[in-house]
């Protein structure tokens, strides 16, 4: 692939993803020379599973093309060459007036020691990069909603990215990207809407972009009309709205089955399986997926206290 | 006298490790690993559906979810007596392998190449992939920019005896950028069936939900192709190659000679690709029994000392920030795993070693022996370093044969999912199966109305970065580093290589 072919098909990514709004070919091609200057990128762990890593890994415009044409990634531990201390002299040492920091998974506020870089506490690390940074994007479920990290029983006292900001005193603006991987396009579309307005896009009250976070999964479904109509899938393979098998877009808000192109050519619900609100404040539930005659009371726990 | 080296955080892999060794007279005496990061994932599970547990132990880890999702379906079709349809059978190979692939590429060209090639080099590169200068021309800015720390994320490293042949690091950086690349191609692998990557969906217990439409089995093969090129024609070269620079490294990093591994892939006959079986210095047991792995907890901050079996404990008591600062015996959130009684190592070298002392797979036999004819080494040599990348690459190329067989004997338009049973009350099952990194088991105790009344997942990682058990022996990777000789003790690329070939994933370990 050469330049131009390159760049046409990250723009097209920005069409689909909605950035051609406020970003223009001219601006990328500026962008990508170095005309329009780079915001720096530092990318931390903090209790999670690097499944928002790895999803970016896998995406379109993968994120090494976003390391060396569209921001300066300077700190991320699955892909940095460094090891030890000197992976941790760029955190320490390392000064910008442009600098992104990104947060996968929570921080465990009761306790600091289960969770760990450098002999210290991760969250040192986050207020020291929170210092820095322009803008702060929570990645990913945990980090915005606790997700996983905050189940019944759970001892850590696992918060957000943003509760942690606010209880910190930090000014820094956030923007919370749920769904459990976090989807590429919605961490492009962030970051170019920064690198053109060095702010966050539109938001909604949970910090989430609009362009994405408006609608619910069942709002935009291909089974929309079945569950009008009210014909409803039994079993897996049925025709019909899922909603009786466990579904949860009813009450998920995503793009998951709206978004265009190459992002909606797989998903949950074209896969057969019911949503399992993977993006949604109430994930995980006690009951994701079951039989449509299945008369248990659909209960759900979230501490909900450290969002 | 020795002297202490901390190196935390271990980048380039999954999570949070961090290492600490004693070097006297330039070798390892003594080394401990720490896992440092807790969730409690699965006594949480506790209360929770019994199905919720594909879904919530995937996301034990963003590296590996499949193998969780598999392990968990698998305990719970062991529970409910479940039998898969043919079409469920290779449609979750065809799922599971392919992510599989996808792993053993990201651990050799993402996390691992960088400590072998030398990434400078890209400075003279003169040819015409468009990729490559590009990368060529930001290092160059990046250098000349002043900047405290030019291009950071790869220049800032251990100054070692990287490749000094140019023409091969060039193919290497290529192949690192390609490989990118190729993943992306894999992960649609996963996708078309498993719905999204990673934390597949689709993967319940009964089968696969996706309906293999002939659009998807034919977007799937012809995708596999591409990836059977790659891993042919690149992967299994560059190993070579790399493998030669650095033959010393066949004999670095030698731990245990104990290894350990489950069943997977199944094939229609009933038969598995690679075979669970315990091997003791190469002799191999081909019967296994799961309740015969103890975790002890004497070194890992919990607050119950001693050894459990699978489901024993029904809550795990983590240490409080008070107890934690307080004690310094302890040095892990990993728990330390013995499977009768012995440290034992999982993963790739074992599925190596293990399936060919079986001799239940010819086409793994015919393959080792000859590369351990071009290569001088033998199968004892599969503990090393070295031995673990070439295990890897051996892996790699009978899973995508296998998968290309498979998807051709998928019946196109067939559901590989069997309706789920009513909802279960008391029954108990064991999932086991092999991840990326090694032998994954899941248990799972249902109690009433479905939900969940126990579970535990033994996880590869936990394996290989074991603490120290009650006797006070130490784990597979601590083990592997003893006697590893450091040049540079600022640099000491020798103990990177060593944990890295073990592909440490550390929020499986804990979870």
């Amino acid at each position: 692939m050469n330049r131009r072919e390159f760049l046409d098909m990250v723009y097209k990514m920005l069409v689909v993803a909605g950035g051609v709004n406020f970003f223009s070919y001219e601006e990328l091609l500026a962008l990508e020379s170095g005309e329009i200057e780079k915001p720096d990128i530092i990318w931390l762990h903090a209790m999670s599973c690097d499944g928002c890593s790895t999803s970016l890994l896998n995406s379109e415009v993968s994120v090494l093309d976003i390391i060396t044409r569209f921001a300066n990634v300077i700190f991320h531990p699955t892909i940095m060459a460094g090891t030890g201390e000197n992976s941790l002299e760029i955190l320490e040492k390392y000064k910008s007036n442009n600098l992104i920091m990104v947060l996968e998974g929570s921080i465990p506020l009761d306790m600091p020691h289960a969770c760990m870089m450098g002999e210290r506490y991760i969250e040192e690390w986050v207020e020291l990069v929170a210092k820095e940074a322009n803008l702060a994007i929570g990645a990913g479920t945990c980090a915005v909603f606790n997700g996983i990290t905050d189940m019944e029983g759970m001892s850590t006292g696992a918060c957000t990215l943003r509760y942690f900001l606010e209880e910190k005193g930090f000014k820094t603006p956030v923007v919370n990207l749920p769904t459990c991987p976090m989807k590429p396009h919605h961490f492009l579309y962030t970051l170019f809407y920064y690198i053109k307005h060095r702010t966050t896009p539109p938001v909604d009250m949970e910090f989430r972009p609009k362009r994405f976070f408006t609608n619910t999964v069942h709002d935009r479904c291909v089974y929309y009309s079945d569950y009008q109509e009210k014909i409803f899938a039994k079993n897996i393979g049925d025709r019909g709205c899922l909603f009786k098998l466990g579904c949860q877009g009813p009450v998920t808000s995503s793009d998951c089955v709206k978004s265009e192109g190459d992002f909606d050519r797989f998903n949950c619900i074209k896969s057969g399986h019911p949503c399992i609100g993977c993006g949604s404040e109430n994930f995980p539930r006690k009951i994701m997926f079951k039989r449509s005659d299945d008369e248990r009371e659909l209960k759900k726990y979230k501490s909900f206290t450290r969002i | 006298m020795s002297k202490k080296i901390v190196i935390d955080p271990i980048t380039r892999i999954e999570g949070h490790l961090k290492v600490e060794i004693e070097v006297e007279d330039g070798q390892v005496s003594e080394a401990k690993c720490s896992a440092d990061m807790y969730r409690g994932l699965e006594k949480a599970l506790k209360g929770y559906d019994y199905l919720t547990a594909i879904h919530i132990t995937q996301r034990t880890c963003g590296c590996c979810p499949y193998a969780h999702a598999e392990a968990a379906a698998l305990a719970i079709e062991n529970a409910l007596g479940i039998e898969l349809n043919k079409n469920g059978k290779l449609l979750r190979n065809m799922t599971i392998g392919a992510y599989k692939l996808k792993d053993y590429l990201l651990h050799f060209y993402t996390l691992s190449s960088l400590d072998f090639l030398d990434i400078t080099a890209i400075l003279k590169y003169k040819g015409s992939n468009a990729n490559m200068n590009q990368l060529r021309e930001w290092v160059k800015k990046e250098i000349n920019s002043k900047a405290v720390f030019p291009s950071a994320l790869f220049l800032q490293r251990y100054k070692a005896a990287y490749i000094e042949n140019d023409k091969l690091n060039i193919t290497l950086i290529e192949h690192y950028l390609e490989a990118f690349e190729m993943m992306r191609e894999i992960d649609k692998m996963v996708k078309i069936f498993g719905a999204k990557s990673p934390h597949m969906v689709a993967i319940e217990a009964g089968g696969i939900t996706t309906r293999p439409t002939a659009e998807r089995l034919l977007e799937y093969i012809a995708t596999a192709k591409k990836a059977k090129e790659f891993i042919n024609n690149k992967y299994l070269k560059d190993v070579l190659k790399v493998a030669k620079e650095f033959k010393e490294y066949f004999k670095i990093g030698k731990g245990v000679d104990n290894f350990l591994t489950f069943n997977t892939l199944l094939n229609l006959d009933g038969s598995y690709e690679f075979v669970e079986g315990f091997s003791k210095n190469f002799e191999f047991e081909d019967k296994i029994d799961p309740y015969e792995i103890v975790e002890y907890h004497d070194y890992a901050y919990y607050k119950k000392e001693g050894g459990f079996k699978p489901l024993e404990l029904e809550e795990l008591e983590p240490l409080n920030r008070q107890e934690f600062e307080s004690q310094d015996k302890k040095y892990s959130w990993s728990k330390a795993p013995r499977y009768k009684g012995s440290v034992v190592e999982v993963g790739p070298s074992a599925q190596v070693i293990n399936t060919y002392l079986s001799g239940k797979n010819q086409k793994l036999n015919e393959m080792v022996d000859k590369l351990n004819k071009e290569l001088d080494i033998s199968i004892k040599d599969y503990n090393s370093v070295m031995g673990r990348h070439l295990s890897r690459v051996i892996v790699s190329n009978l899973i995508i044969d296998k998968l290309l067989e498979d998807a051709f004997r998928v019946d196109e338009g067939e559901l590989g999912f069997v309706p789920l049973q009513e909802v279960p009350s008391n029954a108990k099952g064991i999932g086991l199966t092999e991840a990326t990194r090694g032998a994954l088991a899941h248990f799972i105790d249902i109690g009433d109305n479905g939900y969940i009344r126990n579970y535990e997942m033994v996880v590869p990682t936990t394996w290989n970065i074991s603490p120290k058990d009650d006797k006070d022996i130490s784990g597979a990777l601590e083990s592997m580093l003893k006697g590893t000789k450091i040049k540079d003790e600022k640099n000491p690329i020798e103990i990177a290589r060593v944990i890295r070939s073990t592909d440490p994933c550390l929020a499986c370990a804990v979870h």
